[in-house]
């Protein structure tokens, strides 16, 4: 029998929702979990942070990082994760692009915290918390800004498919072959090349379920998205909002490949294609925002504001 | 004597979240405070704002992974609210199979993964194999039906909601799509196997009940307010209205979630980016509840299925009404679970559950308020939205799970601590060999 593969998980502010993924190759968790020497992944075994601290560099074979990272807290995991680890795995869109937590970067930091402690409906006066808390940053850089990964698995969350895939590659210390098509690939309905006549949002009429989502008017970034999700969401209904993220190379712009390829559908009026489009900001940019050129933008504002 | 010293545990292990713990104590080991740290926000309220109604509905559930179902489901019924909207019942049944599923997979992992190894191997053994890991290897059998559970509730999710994981099929007006006859019968034909898991979870509860007696009645048995949804009295986790309970086992509250901001105290904490709700009558912190599955068994009558209600006697009989156990929340949850698996069934069983009727076709946006509330399987959940007449969120507030339950964690925290470092009552307790020997 081989030696176990050492494996440590981290996890910077995020929802748990990549690492439920991983939970969720139900029985194939017997053949895989036996195969893992966890080192560190605090919702399931009881290390403390001191205890990957004193590791030596190097000494565990694999590394997953889930969300990103808002807190100092974060960004020393981060990095302590990346001194630790032989190969760093960016898990899932928020710790690959900022994802939907990445959106807090519309705002500035202090009318953030307006809204959560000082002035809601039921919160009034109250101050910042500081005590025995690790500081928040300014505003949410990408956890790429922070280490070099060696590969990123993105998705909110990745499938439990793609992650058992991977997993298994790793294992066998085999390269991690994955798909380049755009979530269309996998889209059961037709595309007849028709205009948009009009922008429409998903509770309005009822979609033909065999037509294009985007032809019927319907927002989709299907054609701005990797689709390593193989189509779930669009296959029952529900218009893509890009959760993984572009197609390989991955860092390039999606909102603004969704925005292209929506001018490119609707022969509409500028004023009126804008007055139709409600919030393109959170409606294209909304998982990749921190990554995306508009938000390389915002994140040095704040640093020259730092300075 | 001893000085003063700082205990801080960092990060608490087998939670999904982020937090750390800070115990202070003084000469002779006398507690001064205790402080669940909760260490990151990431600011959905603020962010919220900006976003058409519809599109909260898919944004929100990324506020938690296990969870994402509760806060989908709170939010679509908090744009319908705002809206005046009523989906077609078909899709009120889909979204509940949905929430049903999802209370299953969720206590199935905490009960077996986040919880059991801490009684299969005992409170003292090694970090190492104090984990889910070990009990694969140690118990495979347990694992299996814990792991079948999951499996079913999450896959049946994913069939209702496109993901079992940031589900996208509800809509102000109901669901994008309807399920077919032949993933009914599918799931059906699957409701067998996963009773007979249930019951080995039952029993697998008692015994660990059981076998931990003397810890469930002696380490943090702390009273507080309780918190939970009730419909005609019986615990629900989709609709009702909610219920308030006071330490003594009084209802002192039944209100209607729009009317939320009379009751509900927001406290901010210097040591917590999670606000501390509580009961505003009573004040911070005399006001302090919890909510989750104890909490629910509290308030609520009595259970809306008959094994469930069969179980939540036999709990009663044990750890009364209301009880202030927090061990017991482990055993409320496995009641809870039976519950779940009887609503999957009865809903499976119905024939207006492959109805193609699930969407209404002239839903409108207009400028309004509206309140959503589910209970997830950490707690009532509750989104309030305002929005413009293009239906824009302009205010967000939030009241998740979870934050009714922070301030009686660290409450029911004081108390162990004081018995382990004031008395050393945990020398003098009772606890049976470990199942498994490591």
């Amino acid at each position: 029998m081989p030696d176990k593969v050492s494996v440590a998980m981290g996890q910077g502010s995020s929802c748990w929702g990549c690492f439920q993924s991983l939970v969720d190759i139900h029985m194939n968790l017997a053949d895989v979990l036996p195969q893992l020497d966890i080192k560190f992944w605090a919702a399931v075994a009881d290390f403390k942070h001191e205890h990957l601290e004193e590791y030596p560099d190097g000494s565990i074979d694999i590394g997953l990082y889930e969300g990103m990272a808002r807190t100092e807290e974060d960004v020393h995991l981060l990095k302590v994760m990346r001194d630790k680890c032989k190969t760093l795995i960016s898990f899932g869109s928020c710790s690959t692009f900022g994802g939907i937590p990445g959106m807090a970067n519309f705002s500035d930091i202090e009318e953030c915290y307006d809204v959560k402690f000082r002035n809601n409906k039921t919160v009034k006066g109250g101050e910042v918390p500081t005590e025995n808390l690790p500081p928040i940053t300014d505003v949410v850089k990408p956890n790429k800004d922070y280490v070099d990964f060696d590969i990123y698995l993105p998705g909110c969350p990745p499938t439990s498919d793609l992650i058992l895939k991977a997993l298994t590659a790793l294992l066998k210390g085999e390269d991690i072959e994955l798909p380049p098509h755009t979530v269309c690939h996998y889209c059961d309905r037709e595309k007849e090349d028709t205009p948009i006549p009009e922008v429409l949002r998903p509770y309005q009429g009822k979609a033909d379920p065999d037509r294009c989502l985007l032809e019927q008017g319907y927002i989709c970034l299907g054609s701005a998205t990797w689709g390593l999700c193989e189509g779930q969401c669009v296959n029952k209904g529900a218009p893509c909002r890009g959760c993984f993220g572009p197609p390989p190379p991955i860092h390039d712009d999606q909102g603004a490949a969704g925005i292209s390829m929506l001018g490119s559908y609707a022969p509409i009026e500028p004023e009126e294609i804008l007055e139709q489009v409600k919030d393109p900001l959170g409606t294209f940019w909304r998982f990749s925002y921190p990554t995306s050129h508009l938000g390389s933008m915002r994140i040095k504002r704040e640093e020259a504001n730092d300075q | 004597m001893t000085d003063e010293r700082t205990i801080r545990i960092d990060p608490v292990t087998r939670l999904e979240g982020h937090g750390s713990l800070t115990i202070k104590l003084g000469p002779n080991n006398e507690v001064k405070d205790v402080q669940f740290n909760v260490s990151s926000t990431r600011f959905f309220e603020k962010f919220l704002e900006g976003r058409p109604m519809e599109e909260a509905v898919r944004i929100a559930p990324r506020i938690c992974g296990i969870c994402p179902i509760p806060h989908h489901l709170a939010s679509v019924k908090t744009v319908e609210d705002a809206w005046d909207v009523t989906p077609p019942p078909a899709a009120i049944k889909l979204r509940r199979l949905l929430i049903e599923a999802k209370q299953l997979s969720s206590h199935a992992i905490h009960f077996y993964a986040l919880a059991a190894p801490d009684f299969v191997f005992g409170p003292f053994a090694d970090p190492a194999v104090r984990n889910v890991a070990a009990v694969l290897k140690h118990l495979p059998g347990v694992a299996t039906q814990a792991i079948k559970l999951m499996e079913f509730g999450q896959e049946l999710c994913k069939t209702v909601g496109a993901k079992a994981i940031h589900p996208t099929t509800a809509i102000p007006g109901g669901m994008m799509s309807p399920i077919t006859e032949e993933q009914r019968d599918h799931w059906l034909s699957k409701t067998d196997e996963m009773f007979e898991n249930i019951q080995k979870t039952v029993d697998l509860a008692k015994t660990v009940v059981n076998d931990y007696l003397d810890v469930i009645t002696k380490v943090a048995v702390t009273p507080t307010y309780y918190l939970g949804l009730a419909n005609d009295g019986e615990l629900d986790i989709y609709d009702g209205l909610i219920r308030v309970m006071d330490p003594e086992g009084e209802i002192v509250e039944e209100f209607e979630p729009r009317n939320y901001d009379e009751y509900y105290g927001e406290h901010v904490s210097d040591h917590s980016y999670a606000t501390h709700i509580y009961y505003k009558a009573a004040g911070y912190p005399e006001g302090i509840w919890r909510a989750n599955s104890l909490a629910r068994c509290n308030v609520a009558d009595k259970m809306a299925t008959p094994m469930a209600q069969e179980a939540l006697e036999e709990m009663r009989e044990l750890v009364g009404r209301p009880s202030h156990h927090t061990f017991a929340y482990h055993y409320a949850r496995v009641i809870e679970m039976v519950q779940a698996a009887e609503w999957i069934k009865k809903l499976l069983e119905d024939p207006e559950i492959v109805s193609e009727d699930v969407k209404l076709a002239d839903v409108e946006a207009n400028a309004g308020e509206g309140v959503g509330v589910v209970e997830a399987p950490r707690g009532t959940l509750l989104h309030n939205y305002v929005c413009n007449d293009e239906g824009i969120i302009e205010k967000a507030n939030l009241i998740v799970a979870t934050n009714n339950n922070i301030a009686g964690i660290e409450k029911s925290l004081m108390d162990a601590a004081k018995l382990i470092f004031e008395d050393e009552g945990h020398k003098g307790l009772e606890l049976p060999d470990p199942m498994v020997e490591t």
